[in-house]
């Protein structure tokens, strides 16, 4: 368990105050809520799916990559996995979500002095990971607990999505916390213990979902 | 790519090298293969492109098969491939089938993979591995479906392990990257973020360089039945269209519509069925 500085920067980092924008985005959960996903057991499946077969074996392992790469200087590392990560982001919207919220933090991190994260404000292959783990390799956070505040902000802004979209109860965005907490650091072991070769996943439904959410006629997130 | 060394499997070794490159009006092919996967005598049914259907006689693989296609449209080369059949990934009895497609667009080129759906049986162990190589100013249209058992028969996708790794890069630089792990019996296959139960799956890709010729295309499109998806998205330059459903007629015909459609931007060409889809 880390404690003092790196644990705070790590709760700072993962708060929704931060100023970059998440909340604003539903990954095809809003498309999902209006096409069937009507209770809290639907909506609990779904991010949890999603968790463990995209997100554990995708971003967890890119992200210890990427950190990992910005404390030893690689700029190789950084722009081949954010490359991949980018990539694997199969719709528009997934696409224009990663430039949005990543151009958000990285500009955060240049004003706060991470002048290394300026030259990513404008790139056209820039993501969310990338600038996460610039955060956590400048603020001294390690690379587990920085993976599990990465699993824990996206689960978070999924169930505040859920919360508005499902529509659900407070209590019941209550009890899906209670489980990530036994959940994440279980998917960030199985995402860490991954070879480069096996990293990559998907949630095909989501896929479907962000899709048809570029044509959903009412629409509260941007995806 | 896969290496082909006498004795390092014991399945089915086949491969196929089809390098396609202007001659005269038209398109012309030379091939080279290694076991049983061929190609026929091609044709030119609207002219400068080369149609061409590959054969794969023994129908289907099991584990320890292996089988590789490699296949290269030069400069000013337009060609489009096709198969007769499904393919089918049969159960295995351990080893994994292993089945890849590298698939090469020169600039000026233009590239078509339209293939049969494949059929992943129960306790088929298969990797579906598909990598395109693009060159800026390379044109690509290329579709994959899959069939998960065959519920109609009374053989569900209950066990197995089923990989897709989908590849599509452009002057080396990663475009679309997809790995989709498909196990039988899996929650995947069940669950709403997955398959949501259907057992159909189709994905369509096609270069496509300006937005505004998507929104032409998405006006062509066919609306999907109920218990089907159907989607169209556009990331960096690639058109990509998926179906969801459990009816592998829907699946190709909602995708040779959105190729009908999204031909004439992409290849700068009217849509021409090969003949041997209408049988």
């Amino acid at each position: 368990m880390i404690a003092g500085a790196g644990l705070v920067h790590l709760m700072r980092l993962v708060s929704p105050s931060l100023p970059v924008g998440t909340f604003a985005y539903s990954q095809g959960l809003e498309w999902a809520a209006a096409s069937g996903m009507d209770s809290e057991d639907k909506t609990r499946a779904w991010i949890f799916g999603i968790l463990e077969h995209s997100l554990a074996r995708l971003d967890v392992p890119v992200l210890a990559r990427l950190r990992a790469a910005w404390e030893t200087g690689g700029d190789a590392a950084l722009r081949h996995w954010t490359a991949v990560l980018f990539a694997s982001r199969e719709t528009a919207e997934l696409r224009a979500e990663e430039l949005q919220t990543a151009g958000a933090l990285a500009r955060l991190l240049r004003d706060l002095g991470v002048t290394r994260a300026a030259p990513w404000l404008t790139h056209p292959r820039r993501t969310y990971c990338l600038l996460f783990a610039l955060a956590g390799a400048h603020w001294g956070i390690g690379a587990r607990e920085l993976c599990c505040g990465y699993l824990w902000s996206w689960a978070e802004n999924q169930i505040l999505a859920a919360i508005k979209a499902v529509p659900l109860g407070q209590t019941a965005g209550q009890r899906m916390a209670s489980l990530l907490a036994a959940r994440i650091p279980e998917l960030v072991e199985a995402g860490l213990g991954l070879g480069d070769e096996e990293i990559g996943g998907a949630a095909p439904g989501q896929i479907m979902a962000s899709a048809l959410h570029e044509t959903q006629r009412t629409r509260l997130f941007r995806s | 790519m896969l290496h082909y060394q006498e004795g390092a499997s014991a399945g089915w070794r086949a491969s196929l090298d089809l390098a396609f490159f202007p001659s005269g009006e038209r398109t012309g092919l030379s091939c080279r293969h290694f076991g049983p996967l061929r190609v026929q005598k091609p044709f030119y049914p609207e002219g400068e492109t080369c149609h061409v259907y590959l054969l794969h006689p023994p129908g289907g693989i099991v584990g320890g098969d292996e089988l590789a296609i490699r296949a290269t449209a030069r400069e000013g080369a337009s060609a489009l491939a096709t198969t007769p059949a499904a393919g089918k990934f049969y159960r295995s009895a351990g080893p994994l089938a292993l089945q890849e497609q590298l698939l090469r667009v020169d600039r000026g080129g233009a590239l078509e993979w339209l293939p049969q759906e494949s059929i992943v049986y129960p306790g088929a162990r298969a990797l579906s591995r598909t990598r395109v190589e693009l060159a800026a100013g390379a044109s690509f249209l290329g579709w994959e479906m899959v069939c998960f058992g065959l519920p109609a028969s009374g053989a569900p996708y209950d066990r197995g392990e089923f990989t897709q790794r989908v590849e599509i890069l452009r002057d080396g630089e990663p475009l679309l990257l997809e790995l989709g792990r498909y196990d039988g019996g899996s929650a995947l296959l069940t669950e709403a973020w997955g398959l949501g139960g259907r057992t159909v799956m189709g994905t369509l890709f096609a270069t496509l360089d300006d937005a505004s010729a998507l929104a032409a295309a998405r006006g062509g499109l066919c609306s999907p039945a109920a218990g089907e998806d159907f989607s169209l998205t556009w990331v960096d330059g690639i058109a990509v269209c998926r179906f969801f459903g459990s009816d592998v007629w829907s699946c190709k015909a909602l995708l040779a519509r959105a190729w009908e459609a999204l031909r004439p931007h992409a290849l700068g060409r009217p849509a021409c069925p090969p003949r041997i889809w209408k049988t």
